[in-house]
């Protein structure tokens, strides 16, 4: 990084955050994994975790435009 | 290893729990990309939003890029607007412009960095707003020029031409700033 590419970096630190917070954050994610497993699991559980049913549409083909705006 | 887009790819073809992995990676610097810009109570409150959109939106993610934080800084900074917008609707930021985040980073400074400081987060604070973005994603959170752009969502050379101009303009105040030192 350049001289005053550092001298920048320095106001933007920041401590670490507390390890609570970021346990807080990954239940959100959990819940969702969660959500999405469920939703796709078939009712009597003995379809192997990545492999899609057929007539499936839950995979998304490569070939498919992506967004310009992350998040948006 | 396997790169972010491999994980996220993986996660979006039946394996949503491979996404997990990419948020352990890149958790403390999207929780800075937050704390940065809005304070540390903010980035408490927004994190889980940032990986829930992520996850949600994980199938618009190019597999093809190996690093996902231009995204997650993307997806990151579409929340801190969605809560600034917010703040500003119930008026919990009276008299204070809401996306400004050089208050609270004067605020962590002790008195003397704050005074050496000061100048520099002026001429920052001075910048065209798309040009500080530009600048403080790579000064702060470390991006390539091309991968500012990404986490922008603007061209690659629209990138460039706003680092270099915002870094002409903090020139001087650096060279003072530097001359301080010696």
């Amino acid at each position: 990084m350049n001289e005053d590419m550092t001298e920048l970096a320095r106001l933007g630190w920041v401590d670490p955050p507390l390890p609570g917070v970021l346990d807080a954050a990954r239940e959100v994610l959990w819940s969702a994994v969660a959500a999405e497993m469920l939703a796709t699991a078939p009712p009597d559980g003995t379809r192997a975790p990545g492999k899609a049913a057929a007539g499936q549409t839950a995979e998304t083909p490569i070939s498919q435009p992506r967004r310009d705006d992350p998040g948006a | 290893m396997e790169t972010d887009g491999a994980l996220i790819e993986r996660s979006a073809r039946g394996r949503p729990d491979a996404f997990v992995e990419v948020v352990q990676r890149h958790e403390v610097a999207v929780y800075g990309f937050l704390a940065r810009r809005a304070g540390r109570q903010a980035a408490d409150d927004l994190l889980g939003e940032v990986w829930a959109r992520a996850f949600a939106g994980r199938a618009g993610f190019d597999p093809v890029h190996p690093d996902a934080r231009p995204w997650l800084y993307g997806i990151a900074r579409n929340v801190l607007r969605a809560h600034w917008r917010a703040a500003r609707a119930a008026d919990q930021l009276p008299g204070r412009l809401a996306e400004d985040p050089w208050d609270d980073v004067i605020d962590r400074l002790d008195s003397a960095a704050a005074a050496r400081a000061r100048e520099l987060v002026g001429a920052v604070r001075a910048l065209p707003a798309e040009e500080r973005e530009v600048l403080l994603l790579v000064a702060w959170e470390q991006l390539t020029p091309a991968q500012a752009a990404a986490a922008l969502g603007i061209p690659q050379g629209t990138a460039r031409s706003r680092l270099h101009r915002a870094r002409a303009a903090l020139r001087p105040v650096l060279a003072q700033t530097a001359g301080e030192d010696s």
